[in-house]
């Protein structure tokens, strides 16, 4: 990666850390309890919620690894993006008022605790609490050693030392604060994501020369070519329709978005929370458009060097065409992106071991203010220490942890949440056929520790999460066709949930 | 008969993308291309129906679903995408000016609009919060 040494990018690193610093101090102060720190006293407007949502939903890949994978495959990248269209408002007709209006009658900070209230299961509830624990720690290595790599350009750090930097920043307001602080940094993370793509997809359409003009140099480059800019491409179409179904029914089971639903201070404000979610990642998609399309047309052009590899396509733009209080601006939103997502799965993987598994054994923790501020310190230095040591595990981990949480909790929630007749053994089979399944799949098909296990027996093109995903909601409709006479009545507190 | 309608077709989307994504064939495209556009649909209406009823949600979610079938159709059948339209083949202008903002806008626009009646409603907080204690 090319070295961001440039004086205005340290400098603006160094602001952006001071910020964050800053907003943990002021948290540290308003947490006084487990329900400040897990769900950040539920005193949150729809703006804040919305902004903190899209910014725990978008790491560093939509800044980084988006761009560099248009360069690779072309405008079928899109697909990943497609389903934004209508997942705002999925979210909220299937999932954001029913869990807001559980944590109304319930004590429900976390997922499985939602698991937990409404299927009355510990082993429901266990089997989730498993899940987000896999893939948080995938999730989190994943974007802790992308923030070592970034700071390491940036600052000229060896990586255990960037890590070990950004994980200090990290550190302080996620054990002092817990969501407190971490959802007031989103919504500064979030907001700085949105202005630096906005002026980033500006800059890449004036740099190319205008959108007109960037279209056309990549459709008459022999290296790029009219495909390129076709939906499809050169990717299989199985690959394609893959990532929509997967990016767009997946976002159902993502425990880091679905948490903040818990934190609204009124549900009648849930009324726009469709558009203040879907318009903030719009807005922060354009760096992916802007910046997948911009590099391709200024290698066509001559202006830029191809790319030895994909991945170095925003660094090679922002180095290269964008002047640098933007490029400083736009180093910031990265880490924002990367930050303001570890920050979410410090927390959650803090509440599973605090929370979810204590109280899938029967158990519950004392002092669980204290216990979730260790957690949070031991979950986050242990995956530090996983992706720094296994880097190539990490990786292979964080690249399904996102489909690994779709396929193990989407089915369980956004049908259990709104059918009663979906029970108890249906939501734990659906949500370990989930996990395992997607587990298995995505772990041979991409596996090089052991040469001589096969690859998955599935479609060219076929992507092992979409399989997983549609085996889970299978699963829960098939077990509970089969179980569901048998279901004992729900609580009548459940049930007003589900009724309205 | 709204949600067992929504359940249906739930199912057929289900079966449709594991046979798609998991067996394959010739036809595989078309069977994940409805799944992707039945999918949202369908979760859709199941969260959305109160009394057993849609309230007039159903053209809405047609028009999404015509949209969405439509759509992903157009990126499977146009040879090469088709047509340039302001310089992109016309199946990713589609999807760049048609597929996103569009129901993005509409789909919240409507949301908004009908909270009141099939979001959360003041009658359905106060009950809620009645049973606030008597159940944790």
């Amino acid at each position: 990666m090319p070295i961001l040494d440039r004086p205005l990018i340290v400098v603006s690193t160094l602001v952006y850390f001071a910020v964050c610093l800053g907003l943990g101090v002021w948290a540290l102060r308003r947490t006084r309890s487990a329900h400040d720190f897990w769900v950040a006293r539920q005193g949150l407007g729809v703006v804040v919620t919305g902004l903190a949502t899209m910014a725990a939903a978008f790491s560093g890949f939509v800044f980084l690894g988006g761009p560099g994978l248009t360069y690779r495959i072309g405008l079928s990248s899109l697909f990943i993006n497609l389903s934004i269209g209508f997942t705002p408002t999925l979210l909220a007709w299937t999932l954001a008022k029913r869990l807001r209006l559980l944590a109304e009658v319930r004590e429900v900070y976390t997922i499985p605790d939602a698991i937990l209230a409404r299927y009355g299961s510990r082993r429901a509830s266990g089997a989730a609490a498993v899940a987000v624990l896999v893939g948080t720690i995938g999730y989190l290595g994943a974007q802790l050693l992308a923030m070592g790599t970034l700071l390491t350009a940036v600052l000229g750090l060896s990586l255990p030392a960037a890590v070990g930097l950004g994980l200090a920043v990290l550190l302080f307001y996620s054990v002092a604060g817990g969501m407190m602080a971490g959802v007031y940094t989103d919504v500064f993370q979030g907001s700085l994501m949105i202005l630096a793509a906005v002026a980033v997809f500006a800059c890449a359409m004036s740099a190319g020369g205008g959108f007109g003009q960037v279209v056309h140099s990549i459709a008459a480059s022999p290296r790029f070519g009219r495909p390129f800019l076709e939906p499809l491409g050169s990717t299989p179409a199985l690959t394609a329709l893959g990532f929509f179904f997967v990016f767009g029914i997946g976002v159902l089971g993502q425990p880091h978005m679905l948490n903040k639903f818990y934190m609204i201070r009124d549900p009648r404000q849930l009324r726009w929370l469709p558009l203040v979610l879907g318009g903030s990642q719009a807005l922060c998609l354009l760096i992916w458009l802007g910046i997948g399309l911009a590099v391709p047309a200024l290698v066509a052009q001559g202006k830029l060097a191809p790319l030895a590899r994909p991945d170095d396509a925003a660094p090679a733009f922002l180095l290269g065409f964008t002047p640098e209080p933007l490029a400083g601006l736009a180093v910031a939103a990265i880490l924002a992106a990367i930050m303001s997502t570890a920050d979410s799965f410090m927390n959650l993987g803090a509440a599973v071991l605090v929370r979810d598994l204590p109280r899938a054994l029967g158990r519950r923790v004392d002092r669980e203010l204290f216990w979730g501020r260790l957690a949070t310190a031991g979950v986050a230095v242990a995956a530090a220490a996983l992706a720094l040591g296994y880097d190539d595990l990490i990786a292979l981990l964080g690249t399904f942890a996102f489909g690994t949480f779709g396929a193990a909790l989407a089915p369980a929630l956004a049908v259990g949440l709104n059918w009663k007749r979906v029970t108890a053994a249906a939501a734990t089979a659906s949500i370990v056929t989930g996990t395992a399944l997607n587990l298995l799949l995505e772990f041979l098909a991409r596996q090089t520790f052991f040469p001589a296990l096969p690859k998955p027996p599935l479609p060219p093109g076929a992507l092992p999460t979409a399989v997983s995903l549609a085996a889970s909601f299978v699963v829960l409709l098939g077990v509970t066709a089969w179980t569901g006479g048998r279901h004992s009545a729900l609580p009548e507190d459940i049930s007003a949930v589900m009724e309205a | 008969m709204a949600r067992t309608f929504a359940l249906v077709l739930l199912a057929l989307a289900a079966l449709a993308s594991l046979a798609a994504f998991g067996l394959g064939s010739p036809a595989a495209p078309w069977l994940a291309a409805f799944g992707g556009a039945t999918f949202p649909v369908a979760l859709i209406a199941l969260g959305a129906v109160r009394r057993g009823g849609l309230g007039g949600l159903w053209i809405p979610l047609g028009v999404l679903w015509i949209l969405l079938a439509g759509g992903l159709a157009a990126i499977l059948a146009l040879p090469a995408g088709g047509p340039d339209v302001a310089g992109l083949p016309l199946a990713t202008a589609l999807m760049i000016f048609v597929l996103v903002p569009i129901p993005l806008l509409g789909l919240g626009l409507l949301y908004a609009f009908s909270f009141g009646r099939l979001g959360v409603r003041e009658e359905d907080l106060d009950r809620v919060r009645r049973l606030r204690s008597g159940g944790s």
